[in-house]
């Protein structure tokens, strides 16, 4: 295998790998409200519950936003888009991806910075959980570092291969048929 | 001319905010415009959970934050919060002098700089049906919200309820919970007399607001200004103290209007809730350590 | 003046951003960037992280994903294939057909999610394949949808409603009561322009249904019960103390999952499509809120709305000039902002203008909210626009074109609350003297 292969292959299974973390999130999510409702019923204490979902929430954001990226699942206003001949679209492209390459690359730098500041001052939740925040967060920062690698990733592909290997997903729109 | 954000977490017809906006005005005066500031009230720029870390980090140079809020990340700053340790005014104020060199210690080792603080009025406990004794509290679902909370019902043997703070009018319509603890001022500003119709002024304990300045932009302040900001400071302290009296009354007022039983706990509540107090205090202080003992014997020595 | 430059500044690198199709979540976070960075001295990145962390972990948000995945196990089991074999027979001969389904159902699902995103997710995941199959023009279902998906911010429990009874200081309880009865006009309202579109349009073509016997109509509706008991559950769980707001989504989730275990038309494939088009469909809306947190922080931070509202507390106006004034903000407002966002940072000015002009602050919630169900179908901030197309493909400004009709219905609707006040009103005012 060439060294290209094995990377694509890498990138790849790192944004599925993320997105399968999303999905687990989101499970976790259901878990979570459940075994609150739960306790409360059986007269017993879930401590943390909420604070607990809304990092899951956060997570399963995070961490499916490159899987999201790929499925074409994020939206855009395509109108200038679809009307402009093929050269210009490719520069447009080039743009978009360049600018989404560039803002996440700036959330990364200053979210690592972020979870670090977390870990130092060791910043805990206000909640019932006292979580040391910088464990949520990191999980927020990776999914932040997939995207970001993502659109990377995009970017030269539509600067080599004159376009983008974004795929929509039929499955994921209500068409009929 | 310096602009100063100031987020604050209350709605802007609270007390606390009006005493914060006319601080600011004060100091926009007092320095001759040099420092402006703007507040934010409602949680509008940061919401409560982040206006601390906001300050500390520089995000904004000023703000107001529930101190006790933070108990997790230093236990001192519960110090306000131990229920049934000081449980009035005049009591507040002097456990807040005696404690006041060691939290602005803990304040100056996160970067921050206290300006002034004001006490919320008394936590009373609310219930739907009669209660004279800890034990006909027994059962009972309690709203609670943070660890002090939860281990205050299982102290009185209710059933904690976690609810948060934007469902709890509609929990206590739909029954989720029938008993909490907050202020007078709270239970006001829900209508909480739609649900619940017992108000027992138990006066638990006196939460404090704390304005906040990151220590790094204070030291950049030319001291003409430092000393009018002060000024204006101790000047929003006593304005605040005695409108958090004045709306104790009011509220308490309000509540009785809305249909409720609102009066002192009978004896023997009294004396159940002094127990609860004496082992949650007991808690704290093996948590706080020294500096915790230090604050509650400075505090009996002055108080008793 | 500098408000002027500040407005053109804003609007110049929105209208860039998304123009030239930065996807709408990254475009927000630029515009903010750009707007912080040249309004203030403060530390953007920061601000930024706080910002967006704040936005994203919070409790209340996690009922979208729970929503959003229920309404995709619906999608892929018989559910809502039974759902419209029930219903079609009984609204098979009103005028306007199958498209009143889109009404009620966001309508009946309003009551049970307090977000207008889950509620056009949940609704449109199972409406818009069916009403296609049938040749309804794609110009009503789309527009009837992003309208009525608003109903979930009307009608209880509505997360609108409560962070403006909390911003304002006025009974949740009350402003959840007065939501109600307008929630129903507005939906006849859109239900009576379907009829009329429908006897008065020439490309009126569906498919026709075949004509049942009334027996076979009961018959048929046998296949609604398992939808109505899951709705039936998750309601009594709120109204009945059992889950708060939040977690009846999740009740929805295990209440969906159990009725398609019992039809035993879920197997694990179609288990795991469900919940990956749940995780993507939710985070396409998270990364558009995780934007528009930033944005509204950046707008707080330059002072504009405030600015703005300040600006109209110093016009002498009369009651009715007034809101027709404020009318205009919000709607306005909306174009950028969500409306809970435009709520929080304008009403420490606009609250203490209308309590002094004596308007009700309960009757105002409900304009309040009308108004914001506005903002959600307006470009080119919009979020039930960027939902739908999410879901079907269509451009935005498709989509806003096909929701303008019923945009124009809730302009009607706030000139019916200002001359009919008692809309909103009746119901708070009896339920007071019921409690008293
Ligand atoms: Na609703
Ligand atoms: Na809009």
């Amino acid at each position: 295998m060439t060294i290209g292969r094995v990377l694509r292959l890498s990138l790849d299974f790192l944004y599925r790998l993320s997105g399968a973390m999303a999905a687990v999130s989101l499970v976790m999510i259901l878990l979570l409200v459940v075994m609150q409702m739960a306790a409360r019923w059986t007269g017993e204490m879930f401590r943390g519950g909420a604070e607990y979902a809304g990092y899951a929430m956060a997570a399963a954001s995070f961490l499916a936003f490159a899987n999201a990226l790929n499925h074409g699942s994020h939206i855009r206003v395509s109108i200038l888009l679809n009307a402009v001949p093929e050269p210009i679209h490719r520069i447009l492209e080039i743009w978009c991806f360049a600018v989404g390459t560039a803002i996440m690359w700036y959330f990364v730098y200053y979210g690592q910075k972020f979870v670090y500041w977390s870990w130092k001052f060791g910043e805990r939740s206000q909640g019932q959980d006292g979580t040391l925040l910088w464990m949520p967060q990191s999980l927020v920062l990776f999914g932040a570092t997939v995207l970001a690698i993502c659109l990377t990733d995009h970017l030269f592909s539509v600067l080599f291969y004159g376009r983008s290997r974004i795929v929509r997903n039929l499955a994921d729109q209500s068409h009929g048929e | 001319a310096e602009k100063w954000d100031m987020p604050m977490a209350y709605p802007a017809s609270n007390f606390h905010s009006e005493v914060g906006a006319e601080f600011g005005k004060c100091v926009t005066d007092g320095t001759s415009g040099d420092i402006e500031i703007v507040t934010h009230p409602s949680g509008s720029l940061f919401p409560g959970a982040q206006i601390k870390r906001a300050v500390q980090t520089g995000q904004v140079p000023i703000g107001e934050r529930l101190m006790s809020a933070h108990q997790n990340d230093n236990v001192l700053f519960g110090f306000d919060s131990i229920p049934f340790l000081a449980s009035s005014f005049d009591a507040s104020g002097i456990l807040w002098e005696v404690a006041k060199p060691a939290i602005e210690k803990a304040l100056a080792d996160e970067n921050l700089t206290l300006l002034y603080t004001v006490p919320w009025p008394p936590q009373g406990l609310y219930f739907k049906d009669e209660v004279n004794s800890v034990a006909d509290m027994k059962g009972m679902k309690f709203r609670s919200f943070n660890n002090i909370t939860t281990r205050l019902a299982e102290l009185m043997d209710m059933l904690p309820v976690t609810v948060e703070a934007a469902e709890l009018s509609q929990a206590l319509a739909t029954g989720v919970a029938n008993a909490m603890i907050t202020s007078g001022a709270t239970g006001y500003d829900s209508k909480v007399w739609e649900s619940l119709n017992f108000y027992y002024e138990v006066d638990a304990w006196l939460p404090r607001n704390y304005i906040i300045v990151n220590s790094d932009v204070w030291a950049d302040v030319s001291d003409a200004n430092k000393a009018a900001i002060q000024t204006c400071a101790a000047a929003a302290e006593t304005e605040g103290l005695q409108r958090s009296k004045d709306y104790t009354d009011f509220t308490l007022n309000g509540l009785r209007e809305g249909g409720m039983y609102v009066g002192p706990p009978s004896e023997k509540l009294a004396a159940d809730l002094k127990e609860v107090g004496e082992v949650l205090t007991d808690e704290w202080l093996k948590d706080a350590g020294e500096e915790g003992k230090a604050i509650v014997d400075a505090f009996h020595a002055k108080a008793d | 003046m500098e408000n002027a430059a500040i407005i053109i500044l804003f609007l110049f690198v929105l209208f860039t951003l998304l123009g030239t199709g930065v996807w709408v979540g990254l475009a927000l976070m630029g515009v903010a960037w750009v707007g912080m960075e040249l309004f203030t001295t403060r530390p953007v990145g920061d601000v930024m992280l706080t910002t967006i962390w704040s936005a994203s972990s919070s409790w209340t948000l996690t009922a979208l994903p729970m929503f959003i995945w229920m309404g995709e196990i619906l999608y892929r089991t018989r559910l809502s294939e039974d759902m419209f074999k029930g219903l079609s027979p009984w609204m098979a001969g009103l005028p306007g057909g199958l498209v009143h389904t889109n009404i009620v159902g966001c309508t009946v699902f309003g009551a049970v999610s307090g977000s207008s995103a889950a509620t056009l997710t949940t609704v449109g995941k199972m409406s818009i394949p069916e009403l296609r199959k049938r040749n309804y023009p794609e110009h009503l279902v789309i527009g009837t949808l992003a309208g009525a998906a608003t109903l979930g911010l009307m009608i209880p429990p509505s997360l609108t409603l409560i962070v403006y009874g909390v911003t304002v200081n006025e009974s949740i309880t009350k402003l959840f009561f007065a939501g109600v009865v307008p929630g129903i006009i507005l939906a006849a309202m859109f239900m009576g322009y379907v009829a009329i579109y429908s006897v008065t349009s020439k490309d009126w073509n569906p498919d026709v249904e075949e004509k049942i016997s009334f027996g076979q109509k009961i018959k048929n509706s046998r296949f609604l019960i398992p939808i109505l008991l899951l709705i039936v559950v998750v309601i009594g769980s709120l109204y009945l103390g059992y889950a708060t707001a939040t977690e009846a989504a999740a009740i929805g989730v295990v209440g969906a999952l159990v009725l398609a275990a019992v039809q035993g038309s879920l197997d694990w494939k179609s288990f795991v499509q469900s919940l990956m088009g749940a995780t993507r469909t939710s985070a396409m809306i998270a990364l558009i809120l995780a934007g528009a947190a930033f944005l509204s922080l950046a707008m707080g931070f330059t002072g504009l709305p405030r600015g703005l509202a300040d600006l109209i507390s110093h016009w002498d106006l009369s009651r009715f000039q007034l809101l027709i004034v404020l009318l205009v903000f919000y709607i306005i407002l909306g174009c950028f902002l969500d409306g809970i966002s435009s709520v929080v940072l304008t009403m420490a000015v606009v609250e203490p203008m209308v309590r002094d002009a004596g308007i009700n602050l309960i009757w105002f919630g409900i304009f309040v909210v009308v108004v914001i169900e506005m903002a959600q179908v307006t470009p080119p901030i919009g979020f039930n626009l960027f939902v739908l197309q999410g879901m079907t493909e269509h451009e935005m400004g498709y989509i806003a074109k096909c929701a303008f009709p019923m945009f124009l219905l809730m302009i009607i609707m706030v000139f019916l609350l200002i001359a009919f006040p008692e809309m909103a009103m009746w119901l708070p005012d009896n339920m007071d003297k019921r409690l008293n």
